[in-house]
């Protein structure tokens, strides 16, 4: 006890020290209070009083996403709804190479056995240095990209993710590719690339406007009461055109057919509905896939729609326009007699009809059905200067039919200076003038049409191209340019020349029908030399029933190497596709018989 | 006032009544101090504090549940839709003029080149009707690309001493395609080459 108390002193002396007296503490205590809190005021003013706003923004941005609302691009619908070209949520696998070069093979073997892609070309773009961000699959449908890479994530490879990347399909292939065109790899950011045909004219219309919304998210979810704004997105209009793609992928197979069998280089076919003008066919040959454009080196000048953009000399099927202007002129009816001789001596140089012969009585039915260079020639002396050409500026040639395909030809027809007498006289027999094909079949179509040329259409309804026109059915015109009864007596000689005895395409007969059509054989300039190389397009237009026409048809082939004319060659595909056209359309042979008209006197 | 008043009520009071009037004189009593009881108000604004803090974070709960919902149904949702667009892809597939075309023309169907009607209700026939056969039908598909000429040489012919003529070549010539056309009728001659 003694020892206890005699101890606690001295060891309280001693902590006393050591802590020092009271008061001192107390200020020790105060200035180190001090110190701590004049930091956090320090602090506090340095946040609060120096530019609040950036830390506040850089706050609020750290939960804040951007996100771009897709605008989904319109479908290309044929007259039927079916899509020529429609768009789908598509994907881009994307690979971070800094993650997934320690284990690029065994990734890669998995993705190339997912997502079909090429295993070597995908090991080298996972083992990318200094990159981040590589490509390894584009455009691929939304369900297959998330699932392959959820079945990455469960396999324990790291870093895949996707990004958006819309995909154009074309479920029609080549099923009026050379009108629809099609649509490059996306950009980067998802916007599309148009590259031909309608996707590029109608581009503006179908793309619509992307939207964008802005929220604040914590873990992937929205915040509740978060800054939150939304712009919806437009999306583009569809693009209905007055296609029909059964009929249009028919009369492609019937080309090709034609086209190869008369080993040609190529060849148009067009259905043109007689009373609207609306296109129902515009094929090509040769044409591409749309939905795999590149698969082909051989594809590259093929992204066009030559029917539209290529010109031609039309030959005979153009006398159909000299005539029946000549009718309406009042010169000459389908009755009028012509003695024509073998050969016409002209200022230039003779001309010939295409078979020997010595004088020979025709009718002007005569010369149609028989296709005589001479007879038109005969014929067309009769026009006044300028007559022929008003005539056939009425009828639409020389000028576009601007029905909303970019890059379409207007076609030559020679005016003021160029326009001679001998120019006249082979313009009167369809050589030294050029169409495209779809102004020619409008401009046949105004003989089906009762002397009414009207405009063709590929648009249904109306539709605004980047070029700002507004193209479509709703925009069509009409007016006269011959006589109802010029063009019912031009239709009596068209139908002769069907006839089997008369006339020289009786291939072009549908059996139990009126057809009325023309032959077309002209020479061709060739490529190399521009120059009448000796090669030919051939061709044939027509419509039925003759006596209360529903379709026009025009067929072309170029540079048939098998000898054939318009009528061997044409003729067989002009009744195979007006035969298909007429009973899908459920159109019914009217009963009457076909004309009669002579010939030869 | 009153203090002004009062005397000159006393005086014209009647003396009879001023001991009643001394009685009634209002006097100071002591102010009763009254304590409401304290625990019922501090329970209900304890109470209240604790509702609103309990519905605040209730709702608040209930509005994060609502945002994770709507996170997985939107995922859900751009998931069928691709779902949805995928099997529209297939379906457009095969309703292809093409994949239809060549599957009818393995089951043996041919286009017809006559058409013909048949009015039900007077059963008369309109148009000529024909049997379809498979003559005059359309090759639908592409055809088969062409060798070139380096890998399709021309068969050598030797001639034996025998006079007759062996092709070393077992493939033979190529054979025709089935594409090619048989030419028909032709209306125009080829061999002046003028416009016609």
């Amino acid at each position: 006890m003694r020892r206890t108390g005699s101890l606690r002193p001295r060891g309280r002396g001693k902590r006393g020290r050591l802590r020092g007296s009271p008061l001192v503490r107390l200020r020790v205590g105060f200035v180190l209070i001090a110190m701590v809190l004049s930091v956090f005021s320090a602090r506090l003013v340095q946040l609060q009083g120096i530019d609040p706003k950036s830390y506040a923004q850089m706050a609020a941005d750290e939960g804040t996403v951007d996100v771009v609302l897709p605008a989904t691009r319109g479908d290309i619908l044929d007259r039927n709804g079916e899509p020529l070209a429609d768009s789908v949520d598509g994907l881009m696998v994307v690979a971070d190479p800094l993650m997934t070069a320690d284990r690029a093979p065994e990734i890669a073997t998995f993705l190339s056995k997912r997502l079909d892609v090429d295993y070597f070309a995908t090991l080298e773009r996972l083992r990318v240095e200094d990159s981040r961000y590589q490509y390894i699959a584009r455009q691929v449908p939304a369900t297959l990209a998330t699932d392959v890479v959820d079945a990455a994530d469960a396999l324990g490879y790291e870093g895949l993710w996707t990004q958006r990347d819309p995909v154009r399909s074309y479920p029609g292939r080549d099923v009026a590719a050379n009108l629809v065109g099609f649509l490059g790899t996306p950009r980067n950011d998802g916007a599309a690339r148009a590259l031909a045909g309608l996707e590029d004219t109608f581009n503006g219309y179908l793309a619509g406007t992307d939207g964008e919304a802005r929220y604040e998210v914590g873990a992937g979810n929205r915040i509740p009461l978060g800054d939150n704004t939304v712009t919806e997105a437009v999306d583009g209009d569809d693009l209905t055109t007055t296609i029909d793609r059964d009929l249009q992928w028919y009369a492609q197979r019937v080309l090709r057919q034609t086209v190869l069998g008369a080993r040609g280089d190529s060849g148009h076919a067009v259905i043109m509905d007689s009373r609207t003008g609306e296109l129902l066919t515009v094929a090509d040959y040769p044409t591409y896939d749309a939905s795999d454009p590149y698969a082909s080196a051989a594809n590259d000048g093929l992204y066009k729609s030559a029917a539209l953009t290529d010109v031609y000399e039309p030959g005979s099927v153009e006398k159909v326009l000299t005539l029946s202007s000549l009718i309406d002129a009042g010169k000459v009816n389908s009755r009028t007699r012509f003695r024509v001789p073998g050969v016409l001596p002209r200022q230039d140089r003779p001309i010939h009809d295409y078979w020997e012969h010595g004088l020979i009585n025709l009718t002007l039915a005569g010369i149609v059905a028989k296709s005589s260079n001479i007879g038109t020639v005969l014929a067309a002396d009769e026009f006044r200067r300028g007559q022929l050409r008003n005539y056939l500026t009425g009828f639409g040639l020389g000028h576009r039919t601007d029905i909303g395909v970019g890059g379409e030809t207007k076609g030559l027809l020679p005016s003021g200076e160029l326009w001679t007498d001998q120019t006249e006289d082979r313009i009167a027999f369809g050589q030294g003038l050029s169409v495209n094909a779809v102004q020619m079949a409008a401009a046949v179509n105004t003989i089906a049409n009762g002397g009414v040329r009207i405009d063709p259409s590929l648009v249904h309804g109306s539709a605004l191209t980047d070029d700002g026109a507004e193209v479509g059915t709703d925009h069509v015109d009409e007016r006269r340019v011959i006589s109802e009864d010029a063009a019912w007596q031009m239709t009596q000689m068209m139908e002769r020349v069907i006839d089997p005895e008369a006339g020289v395409a009786p291939g072009a007969a549908v059996p139990g029908y009126r057809v009325a059509g023309k032959t077309g054989t002209a020479q061709r300039v060739g490529p190399e030399c521009k120059c009448y190389d000796g090669s030919f397009t051939v061709s044939f237009a027509g419509f039925a029933p003759a006596d209360d026409p529903r379709f026009t048809i025009y067929v072309v082939v170029h540079n048939p190497r098998n000898g054939g004319g318009g009528g061997s060659v044409a003729g067989p595909a002009f009744s195979k596709l007006m035969s298909y056209t007429l009973r899908r359309y459920g159109v019914p042979p009217t009963g009457s018989h076909p004309s009669r008209l002579p010939v030869e006197w | 006032m009153s203090s002004s008043t009062a005397p000159q009520l006393r005086s014209r009071l009647p003396r009879l009544a001023e001991a009643a009037v001394e009685r009634a004189r209002l006097t100071v009593v002591p102010r009763r101090r009254t304590r409401a009881p304290r625990i019922p108000f501090v329970t209900l604004v304890s109470l209240l504090l604790l509702g609103g803090v309990v519905g605040l974070l209730l709702f608040n709960t209930s509005m994060q549940q609502a945002s994770f919902a709507a996170t997985a149904l939107e995922e859900q949702a751009t998931n069928l839709s691709a779902r949805e667009q995928t099997l529209q892809m297939e379906l457009e597939r095969l309703r292809d003029p093409q994949r239809v075309a060549e599957a009818a023309k393995r089951q043996g169907l041919v286009i017809p080149l006559a058409p013909a009607f048949l009015d039900l209700g007077t059963g008369k026939v309109t148009g000529s009707p024909a049997p379809a056969t498979a003559e005059g039908d359309t090759r639908i598909t592409a055809p088969p690309p062409t060798r070139p000429p380096e890998l399709d040489p021309d068969p050598i012919r030797l001639k034996t001493r025998g006079g007759s003529a062996h092709t070393l070549d077992g493939v033979g010539t190529q054979q025709d395609r089935d594409g090619k056309p048989r030419l028909g009728q032709r209306d125009q001659g080829r061999d002046n080459h003028r416009p016609r």
